[in-house]
């Protein structure tokens, strides 16, 4: 208690302090999160590129009235975090001169900022002669896992063990947790505390975490989410853990191997889940939460279920409502949120609206949730690189809305494989007009053709095609859709 | 229901692909998005009124039974047709008695008045279609923009550009609009480009009329010696005003289009008024009361000013092709304000 108090002392003081430096600099720092496989990179990297090339983003107003004067790369406040790498990805995207060698960059695994400085004319008088006609943009990327350690803050150990081998237990989950539950059998909570027994356990959970986040599981509610990307703490006690079938109210003996497991999961939360929450969630003001909705579709209801209990679970972490001046200079809240359906280009267009209304559908909690206190949400179905063309096929009578695109190498359509040059069709299939339909069976939501085998029919799902080719335009700039319906949604009251 | 996901290679001789799918509706409408307002910022800030999506567009005809009045007109007009016809050909049929020549000219001139008469005629109609033209884009504007749909958007946009494809004012906005036809954007941001690229141009315009057409009342009220004067200027500048207002937005109405016109301005002042009344009843109170105590015709002007500036503005809001999507149709209070420093800085001199 007492020190939750001195931490909301500390968050207030910290952001006085930044609301001092936002007097002389203007500053929105823009979270962007999104579970593993969303698409954070390609985000960022999209965003920055159409920001600072000029790109074409018709509905962001501030650029398309030509307010914004220039855009560009600053050196970051926080020294001590990563720099997104921005001009890697960027090499990696469009070959870096040599287009054949372009592909999508790899994910990253740890927090990382980049700061965007915009130069614009204020459309306001006030702001004209008054403002600093600058913003600074600082894009927060981390990992979404990090956020479903968030919800840790609230649970003890017990209470966090209880909850976590009952959800082991539930749909997919069970099956990829045996080897964990085996393992469960044979520790006794209230025996003597024993390292050996505590590695083999933590790395028995981590593998089982580790099973359910892989692309045909696509399970999303992954607490703690550090086990999965450990970074410099590997190995540490800190992360050498696991959930013991306890009961929720069970105390532990002192010396037992609860109790060593409860002091291991408290230093957890302090050295881990706390800095995290107080140097960079607390002080966000935007934020844009990217979901790969198809990716989860494909996985089955376990993975739409899991993601709907962690959507609600991130919102639970978020500090949302609405701004006052009082509340500004004290605590910062984030009254913007945008929810993302990325990956639109693998849907034709006329599939947009369903793919937007499934994931409102889906964040459904979480939204009513920020609606409440005050922030505003958007739901978007956005694509930051688009990667495929759209056309119609006609097929006999049938005329089939396709999308086309170059698949990555290797990739596998039904009985075919392809090289790397091919262009082909594709019709992805239709979403249902109602989410619900999508959500009672998640699997019948895009169907197999007939004569394929499940396992060809996997491989399918997940086709994925190469970036594309940049727009033959100038300045050159990467295509996209609806990223600048987000962009204006997220940043242009502050460009007004 | 759904269909089946099915993958084709671009050289497969089976299929035939298009590529930049023309718009076809396919039965397939968008809902209208319960969860998530398309655009909440918008529409928190403004009252429907002002969005313009909520103004009912022209007063729909009533529902009538048999009317003898009309039976009358139709029958009386044909009888006339009938006279006219007959007199005519009287008329020439004398003359060819009087003289050959006479008879000739008679004739010759009889043919113009007729081919005339048909091209006139011919062109009223042309303003008449191009005007209820005008009006069913904007219903269809308004509810694509509701909807939200993607498709039918697109069409309304084709449609307005189709509309100012002989505007060379419009030259750059189109050549904009068009680099984006391609792109995926929804029905309502499709909206909101359009009228951004096609309009702004012509709302500045069209605002800069109406304030003239209040500003001249305002005068001539102010200074004219009679009250049928007032009278007689305010009708003759209404009309003018609907008239380029039409003009401006691409209706370009005739004689019997202009009336038309204003029977739908006067419609549609008829259902907004009352609303626009109580909005800006106090500031117009004030406005007034200022002007009207520095002088009693100056005060009269400026009511005059106000009410072209409200049939103005509802003339706008008849003519124009997209509803109000971007920005807030332009409110009585933004023209009173500089129709009331007019009246204080005339005051001055």
């Amino acid at each position: 208690m007492l020190s939750d108090i001195a931490e909301e002392a500390r968050l207030a003081a910290l952001n006085v302090a930044d609301f001092a430096s936002d007097l002389v600099e203007p500053t929105l720092r823009l979270g962007v999160t999104g579970l593993s496989r969303a698409g954070k990179t390609v985000f960022i990297t999209a965003l920055v590129h159409n920001l600072t090339r000029g790109g074409k983003l018709p509905l962001f107003s501030a650029h398309a009235s030509g307010r914004i004067g220039r855009a560009y790369l600053r050196p970051q406040p926080d020294d001590t975090v990563p720099r997104f790498d921005y001009e890697a990805h960027l090499a990696a995207l469009t070959g870096g001169g040599d287009i054949d060698t372009r592909h999508w960059p790899d994910s990253t695994r740890h927090i990382s900022e980049l700061r965007v400085t915009l130069e614009f004319e204020s459309e306001t008088f006030i702001g004209r002669n008054l403002g600093r006609g600058r913003v600074n943009l600082d894009i927060v990327d981390y990992p979404g896992e990090w956020l479903l350690d968030l919800s840790l803050l609230d649970l003890d150990y017990a209470g966090w063990s209880a909850r976590a081998i009952a959800q082991s237990r539930t749909g997919a989950r069970a099956k990829l947790a045996k080897p964990f539950h085996a393992l469960l059998e044979t520790l006794d909570p209230a025996g003597a505390e024993d390292e050996t027994k505590a590695r083999e356990a933590a790395t028995s959970f981590t593998a089982y975490l580790r099973a359910c986040r892989s692309e045909r599981y696509a399970l999303s509610a992954l607490p703690p989410g550090r086990f999965l990307m450990p970074g410099d703490l590997e190995g540490s006690p800190a992360l050498t853990f696991a959930p013991l079938d306890v009961e929720a109210w069970q105390s532990a003996k002192r010396g037992s191997l609860q109790a060593m497991m409860a002091r291991r999961y408290e230093a957890y939360k302090q050295s881990v889940v706390r800095p995290f929450f107080r140097d960079h969630f607390a002080r966000l003001d935007r934020q844009i939460v990217l979901v790969d909705l198809l990716q989860v579709l494909n996985a089955g209801p376990s993975a739409l279920a899991d993601l709907e209990t962690a959507l609600a679970d991130i919102l639970a972490a978020f500090r949302p409502g609405a701004k006052s001046w009082l509340s500004q200079i004290l605590s910062r809240r984030i009254d913007r949120i945008c929810f993302a359906a990325t990956k639109a280009d693998h849907l034709h267009h006329a599939n947009h609206d369903r793919l937007e209304d499934l994931l409102a559908h889906i964040s459904e909690r979480a939204i009513a949730r920020a609606d409440f206190a005050g922030a505003e949400t958007d739901v978007v179905a956005l694509a930051s690189v688009r990667a495929t063309r759209e056309a119609t096929v006609k097929r006999g009578r049938d005329t089939l809305d396709c999308i086309v695109g170059v698949p990555e190498k290797g990739q596998k359509v039904g009985r075919e494989t392809y090289d790397s040059s091919d262009e082909i069709a594709l019709f992805p299939g239709d979403l249902p007009d109602d989410p619900r339909t999508a959500l009672a069976d998640p699997a019948k939501a895009l169907m197999a053709p007939k004569g394929i085998t499940a396992k060809e029919w996997d491989a399918y799902r997940f086709l994925r095609f190469r970036p594309p080719v940049m727009a033959d335009e100038t300045p050159p700039v990467l295509p996209h859709i609806r990223l600048d319906r987000a962009l204006e949604f997220l940043l242009s009251d502050r460009l007004a | 229901m759904s269909k089946k996901p099915t993958a084709f290679r671009l050289d497969d001789p089976d299929v035939l692909v298009e590529e930049a799918p023309t718009p076809k509706s396919r039965g397939k409408t968008s809902k209208p998005k319960a969860l998530v307002a398309p655009d909440t910022e918008l529409e928190k800030n403004l009252s429907p009124d002002e969005t313009g999506t909520a103004l009912a567009p022209a007063p729909e005809p009533a529902k009538r039974g048999f009317r003898w009045a009309g039976l009358f007109g139709v029958a009386f007009g044909a009888l006339v047709s009938l006279a006219l016809g007959l007199w005519v050909t009287e008329l020439v049929e004398a003359l060819f008695l009087r003289a050959q020549w006479l008879g000739w000219f008679g004739l010759g001139l009889a043919g113009l008045t007729g081919l005339a008469l048909l091209v006139l005629v011919l062109r009223e109609l042309i303003g008449i279609r191009r005007l209820t033209r005008v009006t069913e884009l904007r219903e269809a504007a308004e509810t694509a923009a509701a909807n939200d749909d993607m498709g039918a958007a697109k069409r309304v946009v084709a449609r307005v550009m189709n509309l100012y494809r002989g505007d060379a004012t419009t030259a750059k906005g189109r050549v904009e609009l068009s680099s984006h036809a391609a792109d995926i954007i929804d029905g309502r941001d499709r909206l909101k480009l359009a009228e951004r690229h096609l309009l702004t141009a012509k709302d500045a315009e069209a605002r800069g009329l109406i304030l003239g057409a209040a500003k001249r009342v305002t005068a001539v009220t102010a200074i004219s010696p009679r009250a049928l004067v007032d009278i007689v200027y305010v009708f003759y500048e209404s009309l003018r005003l609907i008239r380029r207002l039409a003009t401006l937005y691409g209706g370009r109405p005739g004689g019997l289009g202009t009336a038309k016109l204003a029977r739908m301005v006067l419609g549609h002042l008829a259902l907004t008024g009352g609303v626009a009344m109580t909005d800006s009843l106090v500031q117009q109170l004030i406005g007034h009361g200022l002007a009207a105590k520095l002088s009693a015709r100056l005060g009269e002007g400026v009511v005059n000013g106000l009410m072209t500036a409200r049939i103005g503005l509802a003339a706008l809001d008849v003519c124009r092709p997209l509803p109000h999507l971007e920005r807030s149709a332009p409110a009585l209070t933004d023209i009173m304000g500089e129709l009331t420093t007019f009246g204080s800085a005339d005051k001055q001199d």
